[in-house]
């Protein structure tokens, strides 16, 4: 009985270790476990389940030549609906019971900040791709970083190049009342400060709202040249739409959350030549078609159609993620992911500009790209 | 033999403890909440975290639907402006935390006196259409009063220090939460079984009949709302502090329904009703979760965004079968296996 | 002038929308004695089964709005009869529930069947757009008025005259009565989900056409429930009617106050109503005052 009793708990022991070779959680001789938590269920999901398809096809394509120094990912991916007290769990989930070695991700923006806490208290190596904000880099944590670039940076990358354009033109801008709009609109007042632009309309709309109607009459009185919607999807098309139906056509610029090609086809002609701002590759571009053609094999067809910008950032940080662990050799653990990913030095993903980090610096950093869109292909092409 | 379980007074019908047994395992149960978080996982504890603050708010919501028989479609509400009372006056004001859990209290309360004193005045669905309008016309003023509220950028919120006591880590927060729980718990019981306790019940089960006893029926159903927009704040406090950063958003109008199928599913009207609700409804996505992981092997295979859906519609399946099966809640499913363990082998 | 014309206009377009899922709130009140908390879900999921009907099927407007019909009856009779039914003789406060359970389902069939990606309607017509003097509309914006009107016309006539009509007045003033006088309640019933079904999912087809299908569409429930609560929760007509206060409410507060006011401007309208006439604008005045 006795001997059984030990024979159990040795068992129990080593399950719950996962081999006693690793040190540290969700490595064995055979497998890494990568965990991720996204919103995958409502309207949000549009986004989570692309930024997961992205670290799917970064991962699948790295099983496929053999898995890291011989150890095959697995990816465990759990839901937060996008309410915060579930990602909070979600997150403790995937490191708590699953064990999961590092951790990619994380939902959006407000999630990702409010489990900060628990990814620095845990100090497993993580890599934010979904929704780069200040916060998630400033200060700086030794274990979390930051693929993507900031949302101020983002809208005044924009507004400076629509104001080099178009000088002495009057400004009209509208953001969401949430802290999405909140930097949008400070990205938009330093640059409105910087260049002495000339705002004539200031708009906020609710979370949410369907009917633009008064808003855009209001932008029409204004008689604004340039247009910042700041919209998230479905707003931008309605807006675009409504000022379609005012027959006005103001140079509008939208920013990357909204920057999906179904936009365009439910824009239809309103949507021609908007202007938008991204780090990442265009799909129309030769860099979105190669990885267009990367990804078909490695997805079913249901996520093949699911693919928007999110799976490229999912895609990228999830590249450099493994890469820093296949730098650790067979010895995987945290101290030596850490450090290697913050050796991160000039990674080539394919779908931005090369990505970096350093010593106490979490945040890539990515270079901007100005695009236009064009109805007649429904896709974005970069603007020289 | 035991044929039955009586009541000979009174006094003995209202105690709150009424055999040693039940002394017996109420204790058992309460030193084994206060070990738990010292055995639990991080995940299972953020379980039990969250239930114990959503029993604080379950019981507010209870006194007065439960026992007042008013609808509140908008408690919401008042869980959020909790949790900005808290928020400004420890965040912003750096008030000591007791005094910020009071006016968690206080301010929802005093929303609940403007919101109450003109619609309580009448019967029906009214008093849950204009907790309705409240709790969508609150989260506008809350983003228009930058000043006080930072907007749309939230308040940071720190686990509380209480008398030299900290509550940073996951274990001590959740014995805040525990002791709170336990709190209301008491509290809400004594108010059942004190003459407040018994107007709102009489008030609930026929408000004629209640007045012609000579109950102020305005201000008995006042004093169940604000009690109730009281103990909701104290609760909304808890679950800012829990997410670390209040904002409009962690609050959503999905949380005023929820709560009322928390005390429907629970068996409407008891405080038991309410905490067996809470575990329920809290527990039923990991539980539908656990049934899907069953499948797991598939599901990865076929995962996509329908999948997961699948769960969701799980949810509200489970919520309209126990309403169609089990109407009196799990308090009815208590009191039946009680009876059935107490008169066995016999029927009655 | 142009600018208020304008808003005017376009309040009169959403809010017939508005009006529409409003009458449907209305219709299951009145004869059932319920809030209908799955409203806004059963309009979303006509919306899509008309949009699916005009991307697989036909792209013709008769076509698609047959079995757009089609579809809302058989999803309210399915829900009745299904769902409902068996709640008959349950407190009400339960059957309430039940409905709520039934909205967290409906909403995720959406991602379920559909996709989280926004889609738009097209049937040909509808997206046209109309300019009289300055002010623009789309065509589907004239027709969902003009489809209010009318509507409000038909249903005023078929509880004033028809034969079923009057049976539906009859259960919901007193249903034990007319179930004596041998009318039958679960047809009542069954009807009443059927129509609220279809007249709510007009208003949604109605709102594919000139906005867009979104799974986020669901919400347009939210803001219906004020305008029904507005017109009477037992007025059907009244709901139609409040549903425009509503619209032109928004539009205006938006257009003269600002942004930020637009969203709530209804709830904030319904409760200055209800202090003055807390039945509504047209609902039957039966308030106990105890």
């Amino acid at each position: 009985m006795r001997n059984h009793l030990a024979t159990v708990s040795l068992l129990t022991a080593a399950l719950l270790s996962g081999g006693a070779l690793a040190a540290d959680p969700g490595v064995t001789d055979t497998e890494i476990l990568i965990g991720d938590v996204e919103p995958l269920t409502g309207p949000p999901a549009l986004l989570g389940v692309a930024a997961s398809i992205g670290h799917k096809i970064a991962i699948a394509e790295a099983n496929n030549a053999g898995g890291i120094n011989g150890r095959k990912i697995k990816y465990v991916l759990e839901d937060d609906g996008y309410v915060t007290a579930r990602t909070i769990q979600g997150v403790k989930k995937v490191i708590e019971v699953d064990k999961v070695f590092a951790m990619l991700g994380i939902s959006g923006s407000g999630q990702s900040i409010a489990v900060m806490p628990v990814l620095e208290k845990a100090g497993i190596p993580t890599v934010i791709d979904v929704a780069p904000v200040k916060l998630l880099w400033e200060p700086a944590r030794k274990n979390v970083f930051v693929v993507g670039q900031s949302y101020e940076e983002g809208i005044i990358h924009l507004v400076n190049y629509l104001a080099d354009k178009n000088p002495g033109k009057t400004w009209g801008l509208i953001t969401q009342d949430d802290d999405y709009g909140i930097t949008v609109r400070d990205g938009f007042d330093s640059v409105v400060k910087a260049k002495k632009l000339k705002v004539v309309y200031s708009g906020t709309y609710k979370k949410g709202q369907q009917d633009f109607s008064s808003d855009m009459l209001q932008l029409k009185e204004s008689r604004a040249d340039v247009f910042l919607a700041g919209g998230i999807i479905a707003e931008n098309i309605a807006m675009m739409k409504e000022l379609e139906k005012l027959n006005v056509k103001p140079v509008t610029g939208i920013f990357w959350p909204g920057r999906i090609e179904p936009v365009l086809k439910l824009m239809g002609p309103a949507g021609d030549g908007i202007y938008a701002v991204d780090y990442v590759e265009p799909f129309a571009g030769e860099a979105g078609k190669a990885f267009l053609e990367k990804a078909k094999p490695l997805v079913t067809e249901a996520e093949f159609k699911g693919i928007n910008r999110y799976t490229m950032t999912g895609y990228a940080a999830a590249k450099v993620l493994i890469a820093a662990i296949e730098r650790c050799g067979k010895t995987v653990t945290w101290a030596c992911t850490i450090s290697e990913l913050e050796k991160t030095k000039n990674v080539e993903t394919g779908v931005m500009a090369p990505i970096s980090f350093g010593p106490g610096v979490r945040f890539s950093n990515q270079k901007l790209q100005i695009m236009q869109a064009d109805a007649a292909t429904l896709s974005f092409k970069p603007v020289k | 033999m035991r044929t039955g379980d009586y009541k000979q007074s009174y006094g003995e019908l209202v105690t709150l403890i009424d055999s040693p047994p039940v002394w017996l395992w109420s204790t058992v149960l309460v030193l084994a909440l206060v070990v738990a978080p010292y055995v639990l996982n991080a995940y299972a504890l953020s379980f039990l975290t969250i239930i114990l603050i959503t029993v604080v708010g379950a019981l507010g919501l209870n006194i007065l639907t439960g026992y007042t028989g008013l609808i509140s479609l908008g408690h919401v509400g008042f869980l959020l402006t909790g949790a900005y009372g808290y928020a400004v006056l420890v965040s912003k004001y750096q008030l000591p935390p007791l005094v910020g859990f009071l006016g968690a209290g206080l301010v929802p309360a005093a929303a609940s006196l403007i919101v109450g004193a003109p619609s309580l005045r009448l019967k029906g669905l009214y008093l849950a259409i204009t907790t309705l309008a409240f709790s969508f016309i609150i989260n506008t003023v809350i983003l228009e009063m930058r000043w006080l509220t930072n907007g749309a950028r939230g308040i940071a919120v720190q686990r509380p220090e209480i008398f030299g006591v900290s509550f940073e880590s996951d274990a001590a927060f959740t014995h805040l939460c525990l002791a709170t729980a336990i709190l209301t718990l008491f509290a809400t019981l004594n108010i059942r079984r004190s003459r407040v306790g018994r107007a709102f019940v009489a008030i609930r089960d026929n408000d004629t009949a209640a007045r012609v006893m000579g109950i102020n029926l305005h201000a008995y159903k006042l004093l169940a709302f604000v009690t109730s927009a009281f103990i909701t704040g104290i609760a909304g406090a808890l679950y800012g502090i829990y997410l670390s950063f209040v904002n409009v958003e962690g609050f959503p109008f999905l949380l005023s329904i929820e709560a009322l199928a928390i005390l429907i599913v629970g068996g409407l009207g008891s405080a038991l009703g309410a905490v067996l609700g809470t575990v329920l409804i809290v527990l039923l996505p990991e539980a539908t979760r656990l049934v899907f992981s069953l499948f797991s092997a598939q599901m990865d295979a076929m995962f996509t965004t329908g999948a997961q859906e699948l769960k969701s519609m799980l949810y509200g399946l489970v919520i309209i079968l126990f309403l169609r099966f089990q109407p009196r809640g799990l308090v009815g499913v208590w009191h039946d296996l009680k009876r059935t363990w107490v008169n066995w082998p016999l029927r009655y | 002038m142009q600018y208020f014309l304008q808003l005017l206009i376009s309040g009169l377009a959403i809010g017939a929308i508005y009006g529409l899922i409003a009458m449907g709130f209305a219709v299951i009140y009145k004869s059932t004695g319920l809030v209908n908390f799955a409203q806004g879900e059963m309009t979303m999921i006509v919306a899509y089964i008309a949009w699916t009907v005009s991307t697989t099927g036909s792209g013709n407007i008769l076509v698609v709005s047959l079995a757009a019909i089609l579809a809302a009856v058989s999803l309210g009779l399915v829900i009745e009869r299904v769902v409902m039914r068996p709640m008959l003789g349950e407190p009400v406060f339960a059957t309430v529930m039940v409905t709520i359970g039934l909205a967290v389902i409906l909403r995720s069939s959406i991602n379920f069947i559909w996709d989280a990606y926004p889609h738009g309607l097209d049937i040909g017509v509808g997206r046209g757009i109309v300019r009289v003097g300055g002010i623009g509309v789309r065509t589907g914006q004239i027709a969902v008025i003009a489809t209010l009107l009318l509507l409000l016309a038909a249903i005023w006539a078929f509880f004033r005259y028809s034969k079923t009509g009057v049976a539906m007045r009859a259960v919901a003033a007193d249903d034990r009565t007319a179930l004596l006088m041998g009318i039958s309640a679960t047809r009542v019933h069954a009807l009443a989900w059927a129509a609220s079904s279809v007249i709510a999912g007009i208003g949604g087809v109605f709102f594919a056409l000139s906005y867009d299908l979104s799974p986020a569409m669901f919400q347009l429930g939210l803001k219906a429930f004020p305008a029904t609560i507005l017109g009477g929760l037992d007025a059907v007509l009244g709901s139609g009617i409040g549903g425009l206060l509503i619209g032109l409410t928004e539009n205006f507060a938006g257009g003269y106050i600002g942004s930020g006011m637009k969203e709530v401007a209804g709830f904030a309208m319904i409760i200055v109503v209800l202090m003055i006439r807390p039945f509504g604008l047209f609902g039957e005045r039966d308030i106990e005052r105890v």
